[in-house]
């Protein structure tokens, strides 16, 4: 048998090593690359996430039903454990809704019969549509969820997004079908504020924990642990009056805590707020003008025609997959 | 199919990270990790060859459907891989006691790393717990994850050295 180690007929073999490590340098230098662009904002970046994210959105949906599913039992369970303390808390809490009630009433009347007297203007309605958390993001540098709502159910950037407890962020990226939103608690949240019943102006600052920073409130005004936080609204982008949270923390180190269970949203409404600043950052295409006419009425109209997505299994109202709320 | 089970595992992985679990603000960091240490995993075991591209595509992924800058978890994972490759050459004693230590150390370096290029892209000090977090629990996890792969390539569970170490046998 011909040694195979002999100088003769050793056969030359081509070295592999070589382009294995262009290839990986090459790699690292895509990676790199990659990282540039995403900080610059670059265009072709956002549209191919867009793009990508709209192709994933029925995997991502079918994936995410069995961990909802599975937090759904675990809350219901936790609810049978809990069921004798949560009838009493509920009575109690009752009571003093069925107080609330009869206040409510009497100040409606009062604020009609002085709207009237002033000829105030009346506000538009808000349209909202309710969609569902399909994707959560995990990572040092956002706090965001994906829903199943997109550009097709007349979604915007910029929206904001609620659920039954409060303000949860709003809207960044909008693909056709899907819509990425941004969390109050990520680090690029920042949303203008009034605390208290005085209404004193802030900021709430998202730091990528549970709680929210409150800064930027003028020197000299009182804040107490426990004021309410809404929005202001003058950012021009969120409406006015949106429950934002609660103060906590001691003074020189407010924290805001948001009603909004952050890390566990299933069902969220977008509100259809076209503000000025909205409409210039992502104006309507040609197409869908008139399903995000500046018209309430129109608009209203048009987003239940536009939002024929079977998003209505879990909207708060059944039935409704868009509504005229306020 | 065989050939595409490590990419497959790890695919899976990577949508059950953008899956809404509803976990604290704490363990946001424990699923990525457990996708790299998933790349490590398969680089390292003989055989089952997870190509660099392949890891850098599945980090990709990762970024895509959790909306942070793209590359991030790809260079994770890239050098995940790079390491894992050559995790079985790097001494004479081939034992899981090795590879988790490898882990340990690379994982410790990952979240350095991780956590200064976070800070880098944002021009301010993230939170560092949350990372510091995740890199703990994916140490304790690694051999439940190590062992878990090996059962989905051999389809059985037990410590069988020559399917786990370079050569082993």
């Amino acid at each position: 048998m011909r040694e195979r180690g002999s100088p003769l007929f050793r056969r030359h073999r081509p070295s592999w090593r070589a382009p294995v490590e262009l290839l990986s340098f090459g790699l690292y230098f895509l990676c790199a690359v990659l990282l540039v662009l995403s900080r610059i904002g670059h265009g072709a970046i956002s549209d191919a996430r867009d793009g990508l994210v709209d192709l994933s959105e029925p995997l991502l949906e079918m994936a995410s039903l069995p961990a909802i599913e599975a937090r759904r039992g675990m809350d219901r369970v936790r609810l049978y454990l809990a069921a004798f303390d949560e009838v009493d808390r509920l009575k109690k809490e009752n009571e003093e809704l069925k107080q609330w009630e009869w206040r409510t009433k009497l100040l409606e009347r009062k604020v009609a019969h002085l709207r009237s007297l002033l000829n105030a203007v009346e506000e538009p309605a808000l349209v909202y549509a309710t969609g569902r958390v399909i994707a959560d993001a995990r990572g040092p540098f956002v706090r965001s969820a994906l829903i199943n709502l997109g550009r097709n159910d007349g979604l915007r950037i910029g929206y904001a997004v609620i659920n039954g407890d409060g303000l949860v962020g709003r809207t960044v990226d909008a693909g056709d079908s899907v819509a990425r939103v941004l969390l109050l608690n990520d680090l690029n949240s920042r949303i203008p504020v009034l605390v208290g019943p005085a209404g004193v102006r802030g900021m709430a600052l998202g730091d990528n924990s549970a709680e929210l920073q409150l800064d930027f409130i003028p020197e000299g005004t009182s804040i107490y642990s426990g004021d309410e936080v809404y929005t202001s609204g003058s950012d021009g982008v969120l409406p006015r009056g949106l429950r934002v949270g609660v103060v906590s923390g001691t003074a020189g180190d407010y924290k805001v805590r948001p009603y909004a269970k952050l890390n566990s949203l299933d069902a969220v409404s977008v509100l259809f707020f076209d503000a000025p600043a909205i409409t210039r950052a992502d104006p309507p295409a040609a197409g869908d003008a008139g399903a995000l006419s500046a018209a309430p009425g129109g608009r209203g109209e048009a987003a239940v025609t536009g939002a024929s997505r079977p998003v209505a299994a879990v909207a708060p109202i059944p039935g409704q997959q868009a509504q005229s709320g306020q | 199919m065989t050939k595409f089970l490590p990419a497959l595992s790890v695919l899976f992985a990577v949508v059950a990270t953008a899956v809404p679990w509803g976990l604290p603000a704490d363990a946001t960091f424990i699923l990525p990790l457990v996708v790299v240490m998933m790349v490590f995993c398969w680089r390292a075991i003989p055989g089952a060859g997870l190509h660099p591209a392949g890891a850098v595509g599945l980090g990709l992924l990762a970024d895509l459907m959790s909306g942070g800058p793209l590359g991030y978890w790809a260079l994770m994972c890239l050098i995940a891989a790079t390491v894992g490759g050559r995790a079985g050459s790097l001494g004479e004693s081939r034992d899981l006691g090795r590879h988790w230590l490898i882990w340990s150390v690379l994982v410790v370096g990952l979240a350095g790393f991780g956590w200064l290029l976070a800070s880098l892209y944002y021009f301010r000090w993230i939170d560092w717990w949350p990372i510091a977090f995740g890199a703990i629990v994916s140490v304790v996890l690694f051999p439940i994850v190590l062992y878990g792969l090996l059962w989905v390539r051999h389809g059985r569970l037990g410590h069988d050295r020559s399917a786990i170490f370079r050569g082993g046998a």
